[in-house]
């Protein structure tokens, strides 16, 4: 019996191109991929958001509204119904002035238990050194 | 020459503003060019909000991004698709994108 440890770091800004989302929907997918291991064999994702991809959680994001799209703020809080860790930069927090009232940090709307993490970049690199696969983008 | 400049990346193309000279120069920022607008980083407003132009931010973009007009930077005004067109047809010669 193994866990295979996958760590998504999400350093892009949303929208302009697919790289953060597509980091999101394959964090929220991937563990489905349990079903192609041996039994017992588990996988154990960590999503971690950066730089530019604090703004990735930020609330009341209109993307539907105005693209017809799903928004980053949707796919944020998809992850919080997963038993997925979510960690969000300190640092980077402060550097552009924002908090926790500006952010997704729950699902309790959506019935969903877990809460983001916000964590100092150490822990971060942490999560990315612990990790068997690392997707950085 | 009078020219309008849509932007629409947040940490590309400042160096180019920075070397950009017209008699009338508007700055439309679009996509993730908004965050020069919306964002600060160390309680400081973006560098090229300095630069004498006009400013302009896509309110479409913006508030899919999650922010308000109010949080916009003074010196930027919000606009809407059709303003961007009348402003392209009526007050500019020349546009180019970053």
């Amino acid at each position: 019996m193994a866990t295979r440890k996958l760590a998504f770091v999400v350093r892009s800004l949303p929208y302009k191109t697919e790289a953060s989302r597509l980091a999101l929907t394959h964090a929220i997918s991937s563990q489905t991929v349990e079903i192609y291991l041996n039994d017992g064999d588990l996988v154990e994702a960590s999503i971690s958001y950066v730089g530019d991809g604090v703004f990735n959680v930020m609330k009341n994001q209109q993307a539907g509204k105005h693209y017809g799209i799903t928004t980053n703020e949707g796919h944020a809080k998809n992850t919080l119904l997963l038993d997925l860790k979510v960690l969000i930069c300190k640092e980077d927090l402060d550097k552009f002035g924002l908090t926790e009232e500006n952010l997704v940090m729950d699902a309790d709307d959506l019935g969903g238990d877990m809460k983001a993490n916000i964590v100092s970049y150490s822990e971060i690199q942490k999560e990315m050194e612990t990790a068997d696969h690392l997707l950085f983008c | 020459m009078k020219l309008a400049v849509l932007m629409s990346d947040y940490r590309t193309g400042s160096d180019i503003i920075d070397r950009l000279s017209a008699e009338k120069l508007g700055i439309i920022l679009v996509g993730n060019g908004v965050y020069h607008a919306a964002a600060k980083e160390d309680g400081k407003a973006c560098a090229i909000l300095d630069k004498k132009a006009e400013f302009f931010a896509l309110t479409e973009d913006f508030e899919s991004r999650g922010f308000t007009a109010d949080k916009l930077d003074s010196r930027v005004k919000a606009v809407n698709y059709s303003d961007v067109v009348d402003l392209i047809f009526n007050d500019y010669e020349k546009v180019i994108w970053l």
